[in-house]
């Protein structure tokens, strides 16, 4: 059977680099381009007012939001900072927390990976990095590329326990085979151990792990967004009710400043939150394909 | 000693991660980290709790109410909400993945792990979104997008998105156990003496699966918490989440004692849900 996951997860990834890469150039209009809003007269059977937000139409493909922005054209922009965080971050995500899984799993003869975190889940990770950043990122004098560091690197450390753990129980797994005790009879040291024989056998695990950090970082990256800590900074904008704006137009940000429009004009929500699941489900995709391709070893049946 | 450490340990990082935003300064594009505000900051709650100070805060403008007064409504509203999640979502998980390991249709799994990978707020704002558009295209209103008042709760909605997301990750993790133990030799033991299918399940599987649902416990209630702060925001019920961003001005003090009940609230729910458990196995697992 044809792997058709992995071909269309690797497509979708490779179509939505591209967007990230080539997204401002494809863009029908400029950044801060504003659809002006106003009355206009052909003749007299041909005329009416243009107003903000305006429907989805063959000028404004996902339409405009309430200031005139077009929607299609955010999204373009915005593309690069939430790819970009989001593999980072996991990456960096699984190459400490994988390294020091394995490391610790050779060296360390007992069983039993730490189990007092169960009152820490009482807390979770986004309001952790939410009281960080709530006092920095509005309105702040730091630039875009320091918050984004900042965020960066606080979601890298928050994850990193999560692929510690599994990492080190699923090689504590395998060190049970028989290979490895024969070959540590043999006079392997640990690390031609980890090197010849644990890696290959976690390759795989740890490429599916990558895919799903990934997006585990983008859920986060959004949840933080409907709290207003957006990707590289908050405007706020006071006179009136506040108004949260996100300075680099990421998918989550775009996401978290337009969650009211769910009464009215929904187009402006709908679109950035259908651009996001794309992501997500290119991601997962992806990841099931990797899984399917490795999927060897003895399977087991059920009896019943 | 151990069951000490732990708590010590969330006292502090809660101290910290409240004081946080007080104590940092930014000028000209220099960030630095005042500790001595941090300490000062802890100092006084810690006085004030014998003076009652660190149980008052402030409402409105000049409305000074006792913590402990307003607090047993929140309490209850997100535990209630909580607990009838979970419950939903221990049941809903039994019985699934004991339908779903047998099952070898990979479409299934693709889907269920696709609704298991949709984070929480994608799915509130999906179903916000659902909901007004089939009332604008047929009128009739299937559930409320929203708290509003003290009377009319969401309630449809916010359980549904709070049951969904542990019921998968159960269902995931269930029926891999439940798969293990359908290969074990005991199974087949019981298929040759001619048992029958329901009973093998509700005699054996079930008891065999049990200890690992305790043993997910704790990771099944930190998923629910997560979700909870999501769901209470964006569907404005005023629980303990809720009440937490709702607040007019940032209080230390207001804040501290949230996030503290919030802990209180996670040790009330996983007991609770032991109770359930253990009545469960007088059920299913009586010797």
């Amino acid at each position: 059977m044809i792997n058709w996951r992995l071909g269309l997860g690797i497509i979708l990834t490779g179509l939505l680099v591209l967007v990230a890469i080539f997204g401002p150039m494809l863009a029908p209009y400029d950044e801060d381009y504003i659809n002006p809003s106003g009355y206009y007269y052909n003749s007299s059977d041909d005329f009416g007012v243009i107003s903000n937000p305006e429907p989805p139409s063959g000028k404004h493909i996902f339409g405009t939001d309430q200031y005139g922005y077009d929607i299609l054209t955010l999204l373009l922009y915005g593309a690069k900072y939430t790819l970009l965080v989001g593999v980072l971050v996991a990456l960096v995500r699984v190459v400490i927390g994988g390294l020091l899984g394995l490391i610790n799993a050779i060296r360390t003869k007992n069983e039993k990976v730490g189990s007092s975190f169960g009152l820490l889940g009482s807390i979770p990770a986004f309001i952790i990095i939410y009281f960080v950043m709530a006092g920095i990122v509005v309105n702040s004098s730091l630039s875009m590329i320091e918050l984004i560091l900042l965020q960066s690197v606080l979601m890298t450390i928050v994850g990193i326990p999560g692929v510690y753990a599994a990492v080190f129980s699923k090689t504590k797994e395998l060190k049970k085979n028989l290979y490895i005790t024969a070959s540590h009879s043999l006079g392997a040291r640990s690390f031609r151990i980890a090197w010849k024989h644990l890696l290959p056998h976690l390759k795989a695990t740890l490429m599916v792990m990558f895919v799903k950090e990934i997006i585990l970082v983008l859920s986060l990256i959004g949840q933080l967004g409907i709290f207003n800590i957006f990707l590289g900074g908050t405007i706020l904008r006071l006179g009136g009710e506040g108004v949260y704006l996100s300075v680099t137009h990421d998918w989550a940000g775009l996401i978290g400043q337009w969650r009211s429009f769910v009464y009215d004009y929904q187009w402006v929500l709908l679109y950035p939150l259908l651009a996001f699941v794309l992501i997500i489900f290119s991601f997962y995709i992806l990841s099931r394909g990797i899984e399917l391709k490795d999927k060897h070893g003895f399977k087991k049946y059920p009896h019943i | 000693m151990k069951f000490l450490l732990p708590v010590i340990g969330v006292l502090v990082l809660i101290f910290v991660l409240v004081a946080f935003p007080l104590s940092i300064e930014i000028i000209g594009g220099k960030l630095s980290v005042e500790f001595e505000v941090m300490i000062d900051l802890t100092k006084e709650y810690l006085g004030g709790i014998f003076t009652g100070d660190s149980f008052h805060y402030q409402e409105g403008i000049d409305r000074n109410p006792n913590f402990f007064s307003a607090i047993p409504d929140y309490f209850i509203t997100s535990f209630m909400y909580l607990a009838v999640a979970i419950i939903l979502a221990i049941m809903i998980g039994l019985l699934i993945s004991a339908w779903f390991s047998r099952s070898r249709r990979e479409w299934m799994k693709d889907l269920i792990g696709f609704l298991g990978m949709v984070p929480d707020f994608i799915m509130v704002l999906f179903l916000q979104l659902g909901t007004v558009y089939f009332y604008q295209a047929t009128g009739h209103r299937l559930a409320r997008i929203a708290t509003r008042g003290v009377d009319e709760h969401a309630i449809l909605l916010p359980l549904l998105t709070l049951t969904i997301v542990p019921a998968i990750y159960l269902i995931r993790s269930l029926s891999e156990r439940t798969y293990d133990v359908l290969t074990d030799d005991y199974i087949l033991t019981a298929k040759a003496k001619g048992l029958q299918r329901i009973y093998i399940f509700v005699q054996h599987v079930i008891r065999n699966v049990l200890p690992f649902l305790k043993a997910d416990l704790h990771k099944v209630i930190a998923i629910l918490m997560s979700n909870l702060f999501i769901v209470e925001y964006l569907f404005n019920i005023s629980g303990l989440a809720g009440f937490l961003f709702n607040t007019s001005e940032y209080q230390f003090n207001l804040t501290t004692n949230i996030l503290i009940t919030l802990v209180v609230l996670y040790l009330v729910l996983y007991w609770f849900i032991r109770l359930f458990i253990a009545c469960l196995e007088r059920i299913f697992a009586h010797d």
